[in-house]
């Protein structure tokens, strides 16, 4: 079923009026198709010339680690897809790459995982081809697989020079008991120290989750959609379906604010981190998106806390809050950096006594706008070459398997009122459903 | 020696021909507008003393008031464009820029005009940007990011008494030292005509581009910054500097400076011989092959023979950090404490073996056909394009990805190989360390005792073979070429 949307982005004001009507936010036409085996494509044809962003969306991510001991998996695992198949040994499958001049890497995150590849549009078979092979016929020796392991501690290391990961690692296991949310995409240490035993479980992971059902493929670019669709039915089509499927433990409703504290052996600035307990990504629901809103309201550059803290009083030199989307119920949190460890409890408090304001009264409606015409052009400003394109809509993929549901995202986005972002706040912002982490570090100059 | 300067020159005549600011322009049917306004000053021409006044002083214009309004005005009036202006200061260059959508062109266009010309100069602008670049030496770069330490002390430690001698950030205590008044006059001599080369990418109207033009003729005329930038100070054998801090784990940077930049006759065969070493972030490069892939030493190894800053977050460099004068570098990302001596002496192997070996043909080949088509993925967006642009312009080289192109296509293996032998050195180098107990590191150094390997999975024999050699490689690392400097003194 070939679905074309009317290009948009070209045809004039993008967010004139977000209220009444405003355009498609994803403005490209696309395909999307669906293989039996239950592989979904989805390409997007854009007129950046020559160059192909291919992404394959695996949607297993750190949500999926649910066995004891097994954090940082569907990571380790993102690494082992690089050692190789009988067909294309690391070495040949490198070689292709380099000959093509791909640039080639992969990420995790707690929902998915994605393989991304960008070249040239003539070496467009050649490497979707490889890619079926790696995903339907990956193999590895456990001699392999303990080197690789040791890659991944070497990931670690270079990310615990900064407390930042720190804290997102206490935050997440402070705020959730039981569902996977709890542990980072790295995985504990201790489960990462661990992974060069796991060999068996890892050839069970592949398994379970590489699987067409799993995954999507994303491809931006100078391509057509009946070529694209070919190519994509003669690698991938005879890739087997599979039958597993986790059972992700819910996490029960948190019952009291909860507090914690991190101790950094070195020096740096104080940290504070200020969560909520906030709704799974909804594109039809607006709890989610008012949040979100919320987010850019009351903590963004143009709010009046960021004017406060940061330019008048300058007692933080970094404020942001998040909201991201998340499959299952996940966090809204908001992070500071203090420029002295006396000033902690006062931003804090200042941070809470924001949050708690969006309780109390509505947003003044054009402030509401001027955030929803932000997110609109930021959005847009983002798509900017064909990888940006893939990129966006493999994030957006990983929750709803198509494009159309950043086009429902954004519709709601549009429909949010400042009563909806008041009432929003009153079942999120609550004092039962917070978690408060504080970092500090040892003296220096 | 001579050909080194022959672009340089040709653009500086170019410039003084120039009575008007020379222009890059890009126009498209993009939605999006792209302004890049690079000024040919930075880091480099910081006055004595004055270590970070470049960088301040663009960080005053993006992230402070102009004269009419201030920095939360900006900031909202900004705010429902999604657009902002940002500053990137190299030792040669500052570069201001922005994208806005089509749209808003016009109302953004006037706040980045205002706000290059007309700068405020507010006090309390003025402690929080000082605040901030003290803190990102202090805190962000000694404190939270090895990596990017590691980089810059090498960086610092070969242009030693150089004008390229410290970071662009600056220094902690010059910073502190800084007045409104010391920036004033930065922006006076160095944000001039002679200067700028105004960048402009996308969807904008026609006669847009002769508006922003008459406008930046407002700019004093100027004299165009030339800085002189003799070579730097050659290491003699190995020298290392040791920061130490409390870390899990240790990393490396290792470098000297080499004779050559873009435009230079041996830049694309030094270019593959880096690429074929260490390309930046891919696998299947030698240093990643044989330290991460075989032996699983850490997360990735890399080489550069051009200044890239922000590697850690980044796939491919930013534009306009083009300098002429350039380091070669390994970048050996952190490594658990006990292997590290055998890290370094893998690496320090590994470069002695290209120098003495060269590449083969398979491997020129293999190379010469990833940077031909790599090159276009350097240029996806109109930013990178535009900013790729603006750096030929400087380095008096064709679009960088016609050049690239064609050096190329009439490149040998043997050419790469005389350049390796030429500009390659496996000694007389500068090693910058970054670990916990330097001390200990340091007697393990000196004493050249054996640093063997234990694996977690048997390896073939040939690894075991190679390893043999590997770890009881003697570096000559004497006690005196080995200074231990404490983190907190970095950057101060």
């Amino acid at each position: 079923m070939l679905r074309i949307l009317t290009v948009l982005l070209l045809a004039g004001a993008l967010a004139a009026s977000p209220s009444s009507g405003a355009p498609k936010a994803f403005p490209y036409a696309y395909d999307q198709h669906d293989l039996d085996n239950g592989l979904r494509l989805i390409t997007i044809p854009t007129d950046y010339p020559n160059v192909v962003a291919l992404f394959i969306v695996v949607q297993t991510g750190s949500r999926n680690e649910i066995e004891p001991g097994k954090s940082g998996f569907a990571h380790l695992f993102e690494h082992m897809m690089f050692r190789g198949t009988p067909a294309f040994p690391p070495a040949r499958y490198e070689g292709v790459l380099r000959t093509a001049g791909a640039a080639s890497n992969a990420y995790t995150m707690d929902d998915h995982t994605a393989y991304h590849t960008t070249f040239s549009r003539e070496d467009f078979e050649t490497i979707l081809r490889m890619e079926a092979d790696r995903f339907q016929n990956l193999s590895y020796t456990p001699e392999a697989f303990r080197t690789e392991t040791l890659a991944v501690l070497g990931e670690y290391n270079k990310n615990s020079a900064s407390p930042t990961s720190k804290l997102s690692e206490v935050l997440r296991d402070t705020a959730f008991e039981k569902h996977t949310y709890k542990h980072t995409t790295m995985g504990f240490l201790r489960d990462v120290e661990d992974m060069p035993n796991q060999f068996e479980y890892s050839r069970l992971f592949f398994d379970r989750y590489y699987r067409p059902e799993y995954t999507t493929i994303v491809v931006a670019g100078d391509v057509t959609p009946e070529n694209t669709r070919a190519l994509v039915e003669k690698y991938w089509g005879e890739w087997k379906r599979g039958s597993y499927r986790p059972e992700i433990p819910a996490e029960p409703p948190q019952q009291g604010p909860r507090t914690n504290s991190v101790h950094w052996p070195a020096p740096t600035l104080p940290w504070v981190a200020v969560a909520f307990r906030a709704p799974a990504y909804s594109d039809q629901e607006k709890d989610q998106a008012s949040l979100d809103l919320i987010s850019y309201l009351g903590f963004s550059e143009s709010s009046d806390l960021y004017q406060k803290l940061v330019i008048q009083d300058q007692k933080v030199d970094m404020l942001r809050a998040d909201s991201p989307d998340r499959v299952d119920p996940y966090l809204f949190t908001i992070v500071t950096r203090v420029k002295k460890e006396a000033d902690m409890d006062a931003v804090r408090d200042a941070i809470l006594a924001t949050a708690n304001g969006f309780k109390e009264r509505p947003p003044a409606a054009d402030r509401l706008d001027a955030v929803k015409r932000h997110l609109r052009y930021s959005f847009a400003l983002g798509l900017n070459n064909s990888e940006s394109i893939a990129g966006t809509v493999a994030r957006f993929v990983a929750l709803r398997r198509t494009p159309e549901t950043i086009n429902r995202l954004y519709e709601v986005h549009d429909q949010v009122t400042p009563a909806d972002i008041q009432a929003a706040a009153q079942r999120y912002l609550t004092d039962s459903g917070r978690t408060v982490v504080t970092l500090t570090g040892g003296k220096g100059k | 020696m001579k050909s080194l300067w022959i672009p340089t020159l040709l653009f500086a005549a170019s410039l003084q021909a120039a009575p008007e600011p020379r222009v890059v322009a890009l126009p498209g049917k993009s939605p999006l507008v792209t302004f890049r306004f690079v000024f040919l000053t930075g880091a480099a021409s910081d006055p004595a003393g004055h270590a970070g006044a470049a960088a301040l002083t663009a960080s005053m214009l993006t992230k402070g008031g102009t004269r009419d309004m201030t920095y939360k005005q900006i900031v909202d009036a900004m705010f429902p464009m999604a657009a902002s202006v940002s500053s990137q200061v190299d030792q040669e260059m500052i570069t201001i820029s922005g994208t806005t959508h089509v749209d808003n062109l016009q109302p953004y266009y006037k706040l980045f005009r205002a706000m290059l010309l007309e700068p405020g100069w507010r006090k309390d602008d003025f402690e929080r940007l000082r605040d901030d670049a003290v803190n990102y030496l202090r805190v962000s770069l000694r404190g939270n990011n090895d990596e990017e330490l590691g980089k810059e002390v090498l960086y610092q430690e070969i242009y030693a008494r150089h004008p390229y001698g410290h970071i662009a950030a600056g220094s902690a205590s010059a910073l502190q030292k800084m007045t409104i008044a010391d920036l004033e006059q930065f922006y006076k001599d160095n944000f001039t005509r002679a200067n700028l080369v105004i960048g402009l990418a996308g969807g904008y109207p026609e006669g847009f581009l002769e508006q922003v033009k008459a406008d930046f003729s407002r700019l004093p005329a100027g004299r165009a910054t030339a800085v002189k930038l003799p070579a730097p100070k050659k290491a003699q054998g190995l020298q290392m500097t040791m920061v130490e801090k409390n870390t899990r784990s240790v990393a490396y940077s290792i470098g000297f400076p080499i004779d050559v930049k873009r435009g230079d006759p041996d830049y694309p065969a030094l270019l593959v011989a880096q690429s074929h070493f260490g390309q930046h972030r891919l696998s299947g490069s030698r240093l990643y092959e044989r330290m991460r892939q075989v032996r699983g030493l850490n997360y990735g190894d890399y080489a550069y023979i051009e200044y890239f800053p922000r590697g850690m977050f980044l796939l491919e460099p930013d534009p306009n950090l083009a300098r002429r004068r350039q380091i070669f570098q390994i970048w050996i990302r952190p490594v658990e404490p006990p292997t590290a001596h055998f890290a370094l002496r893998l690496a320090m192997f590994e470069l002695q073996k290209l120098v003495k070996d060269g590449i083969t043909p398979e491997a020129f080949e293999r190379t010469r056909s990833f940077l031909t088509k790599y090159v276009n993925l350097l240029m996806k967006t109109k930013r990178a394009e535009l900013g790729y642009a603006i750096d030929s312009q400087f380095y008096g080289i064709p679009a960088y990805s016609a050049y690239l192109k064609q050096s190329l296509a009439k490149l040998t293996v043997d050419d790469v190989n005389r350049a390796i032998r030429k500009h390659l050195r496996a000694t007389d180098l500068r090693i910058v360390v970054i670990a916990k107990n330097c001390e200990d590191l340091k007697k393990k150094f000196v004493a050249n005792g054996v640093s063997p390997m234990q694996y977690n999975s048997p390896k073939p024999p040939e690894v075991l073979e190679e390893d043999k050699a590997v770890e009881n490689l003697r570096l000559d690392l004497k006690p005196e070429a080995i200074r231990i400097v404490p983190v907190d003194t970095v950057f101060e």
